[in-house]
């Protein structure tokens, strides 16, 4: 309907471009200086997770680009409502890394289980997704990262443990203070891992358990919620920082963003590098099905842009890094490069995104160290699994009876 | 104490067709040699061609009718010399016993009950695992225990519900696992069967199928065609393979993959829209005679399929759980 009255304008028309996404990527400083860079408009819708998931499927004609994770793509796909995308239209193709191309940063990576991003990025022949590599792919890979969960060292003596696990998330001496992410494709498996890492349970695959493996994963919460191990759940980077700064949580799931909200609190919150290795996720765009014209080639440009630089050095201030990295060195200074990619020691105070906030203060040091070497310790990656509407129930409701007790 | 359960009330619906087939055979009004055809005699006793089968078979077995060179049976013994007698039976003026004909009526009843408690099982099994309350289900439909139990009955046995070792009936969740699995049971049945039916294929019903789907391309409520097509297939040739026992099971494997389709479609789920069109080119290669290749690629449809359901299923996830509105479903909390 909006499109029709705005073609109608005929001559000097608003060309507007539509992009669906999560608080991740959809930041307004890069609304702006993509508009701004690109000369249309660009509007952007904000949901969460799953909201963004379901509106996408059943409703494509309501947007143009869809950004979201690679795990949140394969019912998107399924139900049609996206278009193969051609990679000689996108300029930058060639400066994508081999994480999502080739499934690891490097021959010995760890490659990780689940909706492990190159198994959705090619369009095969038959119109399914797979890891065969073909002319046309299905989401262009953009930010990413590789989480892990934070914890207050001063629960756990001086210094660090000398291996950090997630099982920890169960040590007796953070009872009562554990918090987790709420979105099942992602605190679920934090807490899974912690299961198995405990030696509690094991999982033929973790990223698709069965729906006994996923009862006896829900018996053993109701064992640890009786027990007192929770605090409570979040849903945004924010209240994670909050968890930490009030003193509430010890250890608990963590975003990237959240670690440059920490305020004083940062001193004493450290983030692990488990020994079992990182969740993955990895963000990217792709178009609606309906799209054509002229909008599709704006689509095009929005997608270049997105790794054209620019929107890569605004991911980096929040801790996230962009799939093709060669042309970021130009947007970030030569200290945010070695922090936030190198793992080097910075050399000064760095800022965020908002370009005064400081983030990051001189001396700091990354967790994990250089991109590649966390890239290359990835034990899963963030996953819509076959029993997701199952694991979904029984994690809503195991979410509320640890918030109702946080009450 | 419970009520006691009139006999005939309780008898299975094709045990009422036999009876009334009997009573009429011993009175004579049913003479040697009348030949006994399927549709005609459900069509009197307003009834599906399932129990009628049945009822034949029963009588068969009790030697008052026999299996002949023609369609259908003749009544009397096998090996008595009678002349086929062609004459609609609904002309006859068959008696139908009282009880029977009350009990054939509260059949009727039976079913209404059976088709919303099966849609309402159905829909709550995307939601978790759920409780049926006997009494309470019993008490909203306004029916007898023993109807109630009938029609629970029929819901196990058509693998919707289980008995829990408490003895309380129980709605198990619609998981991943049991939609692969019954998949996977199509794949392995539904072909072979296929490769079976062989001449017995009515290919007819499949070209009219096909043709009368094409003529309504245009109408904008081709979402469901293929739910059509579907049907045809089986009707018309995957449930004619000759070994019945197969047949029994593929249909029994359908039935709570098809209800848990229909539940997602009123929950406003998409249906799948390509599907209609793997099924005409299935039709082509069945009209074709290559049947070898139709089952082949009935397999592969059937594996896609699969996949869409997995999809399908995945996206329930964000719908959360609605009321249910029936009384008698509460949900059953496992932790």
């Amino acid at each position: 309907m909006a499109r029709n009255a705005r073609t109608a304008t005929g001559v000097g028309r608003k060309r507007t471009l539509r992009v669906l996404g999560t608080a991740i990527s959809l930041l307004e400083a890069v609304r702006v200086r993509a508009s701004k860079d690109l000369g249309f408009d660009i509007e952007f819708e904000v949901l969460d997770f799953p909201s963004c998931q379901r509106k996408a499927a059943l409703d494509p004609d309501s947007y143009d680009v869809y950004d979201q994770c690679f795990h949140n793509l394969g019912i998107v796909w399924h139900w049609g409502a996206l278009q193969p995308i051609d990679t000689t239209r996108i300029h930058c193709w060639d400066q994508v890394g081999p994480l999502t191309k080739l499934g690891g940063v490097d021959k010995y990576a760890n490659r990780g289980v689940g909706d492990v991003p190159k198994n959705k990025l090619y369009v095969q022949p038959d119109h399914s997704l797979g890891p065969n590599q073909t002319r046309y792919i299905s989401m262009l890979p953009t930010v990413h990262n590789f989480d892990s969960f934070g914890y207050d060292v001063r629960l756990f003596g001086d210094g660090m443990p000398p291996r950090e696990s997630w099982a920890m998330l169960f040590d007796q001496r953070v009872k009562g203070r554990l918090a987790f992410v709420d979105d099942p494709a992602i605190g679920l498996f934090d807490i899974a891992l912690a299961a198995e890492s405990l030696g509690v349970l094991s999982f033929v695959d973790i990223c698709n358990m069965s729906p006994l493996e996923l009862d006896a994963l829900f018996a053993f919460l109701r064992r640890k919620l009786d027990e007192g191990f929770f605090f409570r759940c979040w849903s945004t980077a924010q209240e994670a920082a909050d968890l930490f700064k009030r003193g509430e949580a010890g250890i608990q799931s963590m975003w990237s963003p959240a670690y440059a909200m920490l305020g004083r609190a940062a001193e004493h919150v450290r983030e692990a590098e488990p020994a079992e290795g990182y969740r993955g996720w990895h963000g990217g765009l792709s178009i609606a099905r309906h799209v054509d014209g002229d909008v599709l080639q704006m689509a095009y440009e929005y997608m270049d842009w997105w790794l054209s630089g620019w929107a890569g050095a605004a991911m980096a201030r929040q801790g996230y890094y962009i799939s093709a990295s060669t042309p970021v060195t130009e947007h970030l200074t030569p200290s945010e490069w070695a922090y936030w990619y190198d793992g080097r020691e910075a050399t000064e105070d760095l800022v965020g995104v908002d370009g005064s906030t400081v983030v990051v203060s001189k001396g700091a040091r990354r967790s994990g160290g250089s991109y590649l070497e966390r890239a290359r310790r990835i034990a899963l990656w963030n996953t819509v699994m076959d029993e997701h509407n199952y694991a979904t129930r029984a994690w809503s409701r195991f979410v509320a009876a640890v918030n109702l007790r946080a009450q | 104490m419970t009520k006691q359960r009139a006999p005939v009330e309780s008898s299975k619906r094709y045990e009422l067709v036999a009876a009334a087939l009997r009573a009429n055979i011993s009175s004579g009004l049913l003479q040697p040699g009348f030949v006994l055809l399927e549709g005609p005699i459900a069509g009197l006793m307003k009834t599906s061609r399932a129990p009628v089968q049945a009822a034949l078979r029963i009588l068969e077995d009790e030697d008052l009718i026999h299996r002949f060179e023609g369609r259908g049976y003749l009544v009397g013994r096998l090996g008595s010399r009678v002349t086929p007698i062609r004459r609609e039976i609904s002309e006859l003026g068959l008696r139908i016993p009282n009880e029977i004909d009350t009990a054939l009526q509260n059949r009727g009843l039976w079913e209404r009950v059976y088709e919303e408690v099966e849609s309402a099982v159905s829909a709550s099994l995307i939601f978790g695992d759920f409780r049926i309350i006997e009494g309470e289900l019993g008490d909203y439909y306004g029916v007898s225990r023993t109807v109630v139990r009938d029609v629970l009955g029929r819901l196990h046995e058509r693998g919707l519900i289980e008995k829990t070792q408490s003895s309380h009936w129980v709605a198990g969740a619609l998981t991943a696992q049991s939609v692969r699995e019954r998949f996977q049971v199509r794949q392995l049945l539904e072909p072979e069967a296929l490769r079976t039916v062989g001449d017995r294929i009515q290919f007819d019903q499949l070209a009219r199928a096909m043709a009368k789907f094409r003529a309504d391309e245009n109408i904008a409520d081709a979402q469901a065609e293929w739910v059509q097509l579907d049907q045809a297939l089986m009707e018309h040739a995957i449930f004619l393979a000759p070994n019945t026992h197969l047949v029994e099971l593929i249909r029994q494997n359908q039935l709570p993959l098809a209800a848990a389709s229909r539940a997602l479609t009123k929950l406003g789920l998409p249906e799948d829209t390509v599907a209609a069109n793997e099924y005409l080119v299935l039709f082509e290669l069945v009209l074709d005679r290559a049947i070898s290749a139709a089952a082949t690629y009935w397999s592969d449809h059937l594996a896609n399929v699969m996949q869409k359901n997995l999809a399908r299923l995945k996206l329930v996830a964000v719908i959360s759980d609605p009321p249910l509105g029936v009384p008698y479903l509460t949900i059953r909390d496992t932790e």
